[in-house]
């Protein structure tokens, strides 16, 4: 007997056949994972945010078909973000101070090749606080190969800013997502979702609305096509992650973004994996180049007198760029279900790095650093 | 509107394209690399929503990975 007709026998006692991701099957495992990450962001003129964040993950399959999920996270803000374009409101003194706690729950129940998962996430700031829910059904092909996602979510935002006059907007978030999940071989499995969401309300930047002129439109519909896959190359003992992401809003926004990761197992329970991701965005029909009023100046955009109640906004998120994510990521993995890992990424915003476009011209190159240790835990 | 129809089309091809291609049968036991965790869509959940999060608050465009997110102040 061969040995690969052994192991494939052996394969098919119950509990021994391997389980791919792309398939509906409740977990086999514990899990539970803490990360810490570090984030900072800066341009020449100076530094900006800070972010130290601790989080929590659990996920538990307390029976045969039911699966719990919570998560938690908190976040301490320091810096300065920008009122209008690159100028910063911390060289004024309006430094930022923050600090953010958020929590979700999501609870699974498996009916066979079929699960629903229901999730609800709060989270809380001194001036945004937002509720959301959403249901997400799975369902797999009897062979397991193809899995269907279908799924619908629903957001209650309240925004009251906590500087100048007191006031309170609210903003709701509907969307939908469907998707196919695939194996295609042995060694490979992709995934395509397409996501739609519709934002009404409030969708000002509050604070660039106080310090400069922010007037958005009060609604934003937005769709996302995402296509993943991954490929295993059994000689290199290697995984190779892809994805790109085509995204398009009615504020004219168009979107690309593509990232390629390469885990490498290596001896002693190590997987390096270095990353890259990039991306390249329209502007917003209504962001304006730092050209001001001649009689106003800045922050007034020009003709903001004949026309007050117009869209305007000066957000550097919201003008055309390219991005770059370079990263590296080393984990090791322990016997008894233990592991740990360390991330270090780079990030930079240039206008000309925008691909079939020029970038928005006289912004300041924004840059960020991101580290994350954690540990896990699988039993 | 009509752009968006039209991606949702062509988006939609690609995802019949995908499922076609994906008729070979690949057998249970034969599904050893698929389970790694690293092959995995969310083979790390917390580095996923980090990054999501980040990006989120820093760009234009976000979405594509699942619904019901809930919003933030981030800035």
């Amino acid at each position: 007997m061969k040995t690969g007709s052994i192991l494939a026998a052996a394969m098919a006692l119950p509990g021994m056949l391997p389980s791919a991701h792309a398939q509906v099957t409740v977990p086999n495992a514990t899990l539970i994972q803490f990360k810490y990450l570090y984030y900072r962001d800066y341009q020449d003129s100076g530094n900006r945010i800070t972010v130290k964040s601790p989080a929590l993950y659990l996920l538990a399959p307390i029976s045969e078909s039911w699966v719990f999920e919570i998560g938690a996270v908190y976040d301490n803000i320091t810096g300065a973000s920008p009122y209008y374009h690159t100028v910063l409101s911390g060289a004024s003194g309006e430094g930022v101070e923050d600090k953010r706690a958020a929590g979700d729950i999501t609870v699974t129940k498996y009916f066979g090749r079929t699960a629903i998962s229901a999730r609800a996430a709060y989270s809380t700031e001194d001036d945004y606080k937002s509720v959301a829910g959403g249901l997400t059904l799975r369902h797999a092909t009897p062979s397991q190969n193809t899995t269907f996602t279908l799924g619908a979510g629903y957001s209650s935002d309240k925004i009251s800013p906590a500087d100048g006059p007191v006031f309170t907007r609210t903003k709701t978030t509907v969307d939908g997502i469907v998707g196919i999940t695939q194996v295609l071989s042995k060694n490979d499995t992709a995934q395509v979702n397409l996501y739609y969401a519709q934002q009404r309300g409030y969708l000002t930047d509050p604070y660039k609305a106080l310090f400069g002129v922010d007037q958005r439109p009060d609604k934003r519909d937005q769709m996302a096509a995402l296509i993943r896959w991954n490929h295993y190359f059994e000689g290199l003992k290697a995984s190779l992650r892809t994805s790109y992401r085509f995204y398009h809003d009615d504020w004219e926004i168009n979107a690309h973004t593509g990232t390629i990761e390469w885990a490498q197992e290596l001896p002693y329970g190590f997987t390096l994996t270095p990353s890259v991701r990039y991306t390249s965005q329209s502007a917003a029909f209504f962001y304006y180049d730092p050209v001001y009023d001649a009689a106003l100046g800045p922050p007034f955009p020009p003709g903001y007198l004949n026309n007050p109640n117009g869209f305007y906004t000066s957000d550097q998120r919201l003008s055309a760029f390219g991005g770059i994510t370079p990263g590296i990521k080393v984990a090791k993995s322990f016997v008894g279900g233990w592991s740990i890992d360390a991330k270090a990424e780079y990030y930079e915003q240039r206008a000309d790095w925008r691909v079939g476009g020029e970038g928005s011209p006289g912004l300041q190159d924004f840059k960020a650093q991101l580290y994350q240790v954690g540990v896990s835990k699988k039993f | 509107m009509k752009q968006f129809a039209s991606v949702f089309t062509c988006a939609g091809a690609l995802a019949l394209s995908v499922a076609l291609v994906g008729c070979s049968t690949v057998q249970p036991w034969q599904k050893g690399n698929l389970a790694k965790s690293e092959m995995s869509f969310d083979h790390d959940p917390l580095q996923t929503r980090f990054e999501e999060h980040t990006y989120f608050s820093k760009e234009g465009a976000s979405g594509g990975m699942s619904v019901g997110g809930g919003g933030c102040g981030c800035n």
